[in-house]
């Protein structure tokens, strides 16, 4: 196996096996893990605390039942998921879970956790351009801050706060070139390998994770690049899973050159600043400083352009949304998105992401179809 | 040049001859769809109404739902793709089309050169489909080819929500046995796919001619509810089961000239 054929397959086990990375990483330190939901959290906070924050984003396949108490059939596919494996207690090894309410459906589901973790609840300003918004922001994470050092027992001290930042800005910016290296590379760092890198990030320390990818960018750049003979779309959404659908994007030869998916792109789009005030504060100030997403209020609407300049950057043949079922802020942006893409003759394609189906028939008629058109 | 193109369906399968990539030798349809001995059924009686032989069959495009599962072929092709190209050969002067199959419906725009713009699926759910009509043929104690014939009596349309086929369902059940009258029900479950697929031309930017193609474009009476919910003339396609296995044909001669 090749270096780089190691380090991938070493993503991908740890991106399909959370639940062994969160054992090994207790094995090693002693210490436990604390969830964190959709879609942004002060994740540098639990990473200060010693603990290793684990992303909760759903789960393929599974039947829902038991979510259907306490959650309408409207409601999103991804916290259908979310109830169904709290209520099964899948979550409760967890030492607390994070949640953030930029949504309804957060807002409901953050207000009936069936787990039995502790649930740190805070909320984003959605009025992003005041002084004010930054005040209350920081007064939310102090709260966060004070649950946590109650529920893990560790005081998370300013300077434990500055190194997180630190590790998870070099995070951050490493994938912001990890997106550059794969959209160069679609041979090497095919649609599931490109998603398995993002998800394993998840699991683990991310100053481990910069060190694997930094490793791998390496590897990748001292390859010749290829003439690429499929087409380059760059995507859009909350997720796109699983390896399934990931793989049709593989067989039709549709390589992501970049993306804007929640849980991709949007992790790593702002950084935390430097700057004379406080850690709490500036980790607030990034909030402000997000832009192109559904949940954090854009009175401008500019995701749409973002999304057109990111496919003449790339020089990506079309954009592909990937519209998970019943989240209504991603379908209040999309006619937008929708209309500006037509008038400016952008190709593109929705797709549906639901976490609960098993089969890909349709979505592999459209995203074929959508391909012969292109 | 003799090419073959075939449709696997969910619920029929269809097959066309081309010769030199203009003529139709030969269109068949058998009633029974992917997983079954359908597409070889129709490939069978596609070659003995042709005349010809299988080893006179240049090339061969399967396309529609169970086209990976067809082994005979060279090539898979979209059905998104195979209908606007074998609308596009029928029809010139299409602009949309609405195609309504057994278990989905689709809207595309095409461009003046017959290129695809964009297309528009339904979602996972039976409503606005054949399966749809089916179901409520069953309800309505009539058969398919029955439908457009008793719409055409209707003195009324009774009102059937589109969101849904198992609500559908008891909402013609209640209307039955409300006294409703079974035409006027008819109407209104016609109006039902109507409105769905209409919604999905919608989508994409509703251009002139609108061809309807698909099983479900024999139907007159959803013919004409799509015309009303469009307000604009709605050209139904010449055989509009086989138009799919047509565009798969000509792509086969596109492909075999490669060749
Ligand atoms: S943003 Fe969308 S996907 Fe995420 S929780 Fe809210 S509704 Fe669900």
């Amino acid at each position: 196996m090749s270096k780089v054929e190691t380090i991938l397959s070493q993503l991908k086990d740890i991106a399909a096996n959370p639940k062994k990375a969160m054992d090994d990483f207790k094995a090693e330190t002693g210490k436990g893990a604390v969830g964190i939901m959709p879609i942004y959290s002060p994740e540098e906070m639990v990473h200060a605390a010693g603990y290793l924050p684990m992303g909760i984003w759903g789960a393929q396949g599974k039947t829902i039942s038991k979510a259907r108490t306490y959650l309408p059939a409207f409601a999103c596919s991804i916290m259908q998921q979310v109830m169904e494996l709290q209520c099964e207690g899948a979550y409760d090894d967890l030492a607390a879970v994070v949640f953030s309410v930029p949504c309804d459906t957060l807002k409901c589901l953050s207000q009936k956790w069936k787990g039995t973790s502790p649930v740190i609840v805070f909320t984003h300003p959605q009025n992003r351009g005041l002084e004010a918004a930054n005040q209350f922001l920081v007064t939310e994470y102090e709260l966060v801050k004070k649950q946590l050092e109650a529920y893990l027992d560790v005081k998370i001290t300013n300077a434990a706060l500055e190194r997180s930042i630190a590790i998870y800005n070099e995070n951050r910016a490493v994938m912001r070139e990890f997106v550059k290296v794969a959209a160069d590379y679609p041979q090497v760092i095919d649609a599931v390998s490109r998603h398995a890198v993002f998800k394993a990030r998840q699991f683990m320390l991310k100053e481990k994770h910069t060190a694997l990818v930094k490793e791998l960018i390496e590897e990748v750049k001292a390859m010749p690049v290829q003439p690429w003979d499929g087409k380059k779309v760059v995507v859009t959404g909350i997720l796109l899973e699983p390896n399934e659908l990931l793989d049709i994007f593989n067989e039709f030869k549709l390589a992501i050159v970049d993306d804007d998916l929640a849980q991709e792109s949007r992790q790593i789009r702002v950084d935390v600043l430097d700057g004379e005030e406080g850690p709490l504060y500036r980790m607030a100030k990034a909030w402000q400083q997000m832009y192109g997403c559904s949940v954090a209020t854009d009175t401008k609407k500019g995701r749409g352009k973002m999304l057109i300049n990111k496919t003449i950057q790339t020089g990506a043949d079309a954009v592909i949304v990937a519209m998970m079922k019943f989240c209504d802020p991603e379908e209040w942006d999309y006619p937008v998105m929708y209309r500006e893409f037509e008038e400016k003759g952008i190709k593109n394609l929705m797709i549906e992401v639901d976490q609960e189906v098993s089969s890909f028939e349709q979505v592999k008629t459209r995203l074929q179809s959508f391909v012969e058109m292109l | 040049m003799y090419t073959l193109g075939i449709d696997v369906g969910s619920a029929s399968s269809k097959a066309v001859i081309l010769k030199d990539g203009k003529d139709i030798v030969a269109a068949e349809v058998v009633q029974i769809g992917t997983g079954s001995t359908g597409p070889q059924r129709a490939l069978e009686k596609v070659i003995e109404t042709s005349g010809l032989k299988k080893e006179d069959i240049s090339y061969t495009v399967a396309t529609g739902y169970g086209r990976f599962a067809f082994k005979d072929a060279d090539k898979q092709v979209s059905e998104i793709s195979c209908h606007a190209k074998g609308i596009y050969f029928l029809v010139p002067t299409a602009r949309t089309i609405i195609d309504i199959g057994g278990q989905d419906a689709k809207a595309i725009r095409l461009d003046n050169n017959g290129g695809i713009k964009q297309f528009f699926m339904n979602d996972k759910c039976a409503a606005g489909t054949g399966r749809f009509l089916e179901v409520m043929a069953r309800v309505l104690e009539t058969t398919l080819d029955k439908m457009a014939e008793l719409d055409e009596q209707a003195t009324d349309t009774a009102p059937i929500s589109s969101t849904c086929t198992v609500f559908a369902e008891s909402e013609v059940i209640s209307q039955l046995s409300n006294g409703e009258s079974r035409n006027n029900i008819i109407k209104g479950v016609h109006l039902s796919v109507a409105s769905r697929a209409c919604g999905l031309a919608y989508r994409g930017g509703l251009e002139k001619d609108v061809v309807m193609t698909g099983g479900v474009a024999q139907n007159a009476g959803v013919v004409r509810a799509v015309a009303g919910v469009l307000k604009t003339d709605v050209i139904v396609a010449p055989n509009p089961q086989t138009t799919g296995a047509l565009g798969a044909a000509l792509f086969a001669y596109e492909a075999a000239q490669k060749n």
